[in-house]
């Protein structure tokens, strides 16, 4: 276990590094590279090359690479060129209000995805199963941004029940009924897409589990239906669910991109596009990179559960080649 | 490229019906004499049978030619041009002055724009389809056939592009590349052909110790020989499936990027771009945001149902699926009469 473990973390820091590596090369190929853009134009060639110097962008690029991970290691993630406030202030409270979103629209799709796709699991295309699989189909299929601009329609302009936008009312920050005024659209739409992929994952793998020898001989038995969903399914079940929970713990941060954009919910998807439509490389770099070691985190510990959770999971040499 | 493909497999199926192809099949040999009328049918129209025997595909399918017939004849059927703008006549209602679906809040015809947007989402999405089958599969050959460092090398890189959500790695190219449809193909090619790798991958690592791949080498066919002919083909069919399910996902990133400004550009027309000028005058014309969106669904619902009816049709397991259906009906009767 701990040198699977080992195992794991070593690989988790080599992969985040090669992303940084290749969020770095990536800026720099781009056409004109971030010497032209980084700089305001119409400057004198002199201010020019004061200005490349100031911002190290006269050193040859490894050297460049290396500052900008010392800098990363120290917690700095470069400042914003328009107004050069630092990229961590601005970036933090963003993941903050992600958060709350993400969180909010993640707890309501669980709450009811996995009790309905248990239940369905046990009756198979019946009305309620088949009700869920088209629900999951037009989750899959339905741009998540226009299933939000049908509500704000309906739901905000048309009844006026709920607001259209943003995250407070003006005058209402820190009001926890207006908060939650304000999350309801956009948490049913991000529900949705949720909704549709942990309902199949439920009922996939308790159906999965269902078709088990044991489960057959705990029939035979004459254990009770009930007994046999909930003690001896249920439990072998639940394994692949936590997996995929945990693998979709980064969204939690990174989720909403869209969604943040329709309500204009002042998160880090929403401010990701601003920076990428102002052209902002050094806040896109960092936002990358916060993403990418939440992300490569959370694999992290969807295995490490996986394998705490699941006792048929032996780790060893072959556990660890495996993944 | 299929009926080429569709020939050699038959072919193959038909000079040695039951092991799969021997990879000696195409060199002319002691061929077995087969009845022509007798012969097994070749598995693509196998798979045909039971495609069209499936009411979700089949609708899929016929949605999705509507909406490729209707982009590739966009110009014969409607005479307005999508981004001439008539500051006379925005905001009409459905039908009036010749616009079938009315004009938008620069006074171009709807119906036109939704023509129009069909022919570049669609092609997007297939090309992006096409380039990542094309990246996924080198890559996944080369890796699954050669192992060693140069999978592991190409496996880090699948794990570094599967760690960042691939929306945001899209709008860090797309800011990168600028907004560009050539660069948009190419990235979101980029962006998503790890899937298709991981399964090539997967097969080959399955078939590299097979015994005809090894009859293969023994008669002297090079490395790229063994990977193209004899192993690429056997992880067709899952490509299909997963290139076909690819088509909906490239639609529904391009309409997304065109939404937050980052995909095509405006003047020029996409579901995505109408949506976002909807909802600015979303108060003025509720009705805007709805067809573009329509159009989406409609077509990503479609791809998905054909992706899927083809994986249906493939999987030997569909009948265990019946039959466990069957079994799920006579627990109920039974433990009904049980208790």
């Amino acid at each position: 276990m701990t040198e699977y473990l080992i195992r794991r973390v070593l690989q988790s820091v080599l992969v985040i590094f090669l992303i940084t590596l290749l969020t770095f090369l990536l800026i720099h190929a781009a056409p004109g590279g971030p010497t032209k853009v980084m700089l305001s134009p119409g400057l004198s060639p002199e201010v020019l090359e004061q200005q490349a110097k100031n911002l190290g962008l006269d050193k040859p690029i490894p050297v460049q690479y290396v500052h900008w991970i010392g800098d990363l290691l120290q917690g700095d993630l470069g400042y914003t060129f328009k107004n050069h406030i630092a990229v961590s202030d601005l970036l933090w409270p963003r993941i903050a209000n992600t958060f709350i979103l993400m969180g909010a629209a993640w707890l309501v799709s669980l709450v009811i995805s996995i009790p309905w796709g248990i239940y369905n699991s046990t009756k198979v295309y019946g009305l309620s199963d088949q009700t869920a699989s088209f629900i999951s189909y037009l989750g899959f299929a339905m741009p998540t941004f226009w299933f939000g601009i049908l509500l704000q329609q309906w739901l905000s302009i048309k009844l006026d029940w709920f607001p259209l936008s943003d995250m407070h009312s003006r005058g209402h920050e820190g009001d926890i009924g207006d908060l939650f005024m304000h999350l309801v659209l956009p948490v049913t739409v991000l529900a949705l897409g949720f909704l549709a992929s942990y309902m199949k994952y439920a009922r996939s793998s308790m159906l999965e589990v269902l078709d088990q020898d044991y489960i057959r001989t705990a029939r035979a038995k004459g254990v009770q239906e009930r007994k046999v969903v909930f003690r001896h399914a249920l439990r072998n079940a639940l394994i692949p669910i936590i997996t995929i929970l945990g693998l979709d713990l980064p969204i939690l941060v990174a989720g909403a991109t869209l969604t943040e954009n329709v309500f204009n919910w002042p998160g880090m998807g929403r401010w990701f596009v601003e920076m990428a439509n102002s052209r902002e490389y050094s806040a896109l770099m960092s936002i990358t990179i916060v993403i990418a070691v939440m992300v490569v985190i959370g694999n992290l510990v969807a295995d490490i559960l996986y394998a705490v959770v699941d006792p048929r999971v032996k780790l060893g040499k072959q556990g660890g080649k495996a993944a | 490229m299929s009926t080429d493909h569709s020939q050699l497999v038959a072919q193959s199926s038909a000079s040695a019906s039951g092991t799969p192809d021997s990879g000696l099949a195409p060199t002319p040999g002691p061929q077995i004499p087969a009845d022509v009328s007798k012969r097994p049918p070749g598995p693509w129209v196998v798979l045909w049978k039971k495609f069209s025997r499936n009411p979700y595909a089949m609708s899929g399918l016929i949605v999705l030619l509507v909406f490729i017939i209707a982009g590739i004849l966009a110009p014969k059927l409607t005479k307005f041009d999508p981004a001439a703008i008539d500051l006379m006549f925005p905001n009409l209602k459905p039908g009036a002055e010749g616009h079938l679906l009315g004009t938008d809040e620069l006074g171009r015809d709807v119906f036109t724009r939704l023509l129009y947007s069909a022919r570049i989402s669609l092609m997007i999405g297939f090309s992006v389809a096409l380039a990542s089958v094309a990246i996924g599969s080198v890559i996944g050959a080369i890796s699954g056939y050669f192992g060693g460092w140069v999978d592991t090398v190409f496996m880090r890189i699948v794990d570094v592009m599967n760690s960042v959500p691939s929306l945001f790695l899209n709008i860090l190219f797309m800011a990168i590349f600028g907004s560009q449809i050539k660069y948009m193909i190419l990235i979101l090619a980029l962006t998503s052909w790890m899937s298709i790798a991981r399964l090539v991958r997967g097969t080959f690592l399955q078939l590299r110790e097979m015994q005809y791949v090894e009859a293969a080498k023994a008669i002297g066919v090079s490395s790229w020989g063994i990977i193209f002919r004899h192993l690429l083909r056997n992880a067709s069919f899952p490509i299909i499936v997963n290139a076909t399910l690819m088509v909906g996902g490239a639609i529904l990133s391009e309409s997304a990027l065109s939404y937050l400004g980052l995909g095509v550009q405006a003047p020029k027309a996409s579901w995505g771009v109408m949506l976002s000028n909807a909802q600015e005058f979303m108060l003025v014309d509720p009705m805007q945001a709805v067809y573009p969106g329509l159009c989406i669904l409609l077509v990503v619902l479609a791809v998905n149902f054909i992706g899927d009816g083809i994986r249906d049709a493939l999987d030997p397991r569909q009948q265990v699926t019946k039959s466990r259906r069957r079994l799920e009906k006579w627990r109920k009767n039974y433990s009904k009469s049980g208790n």
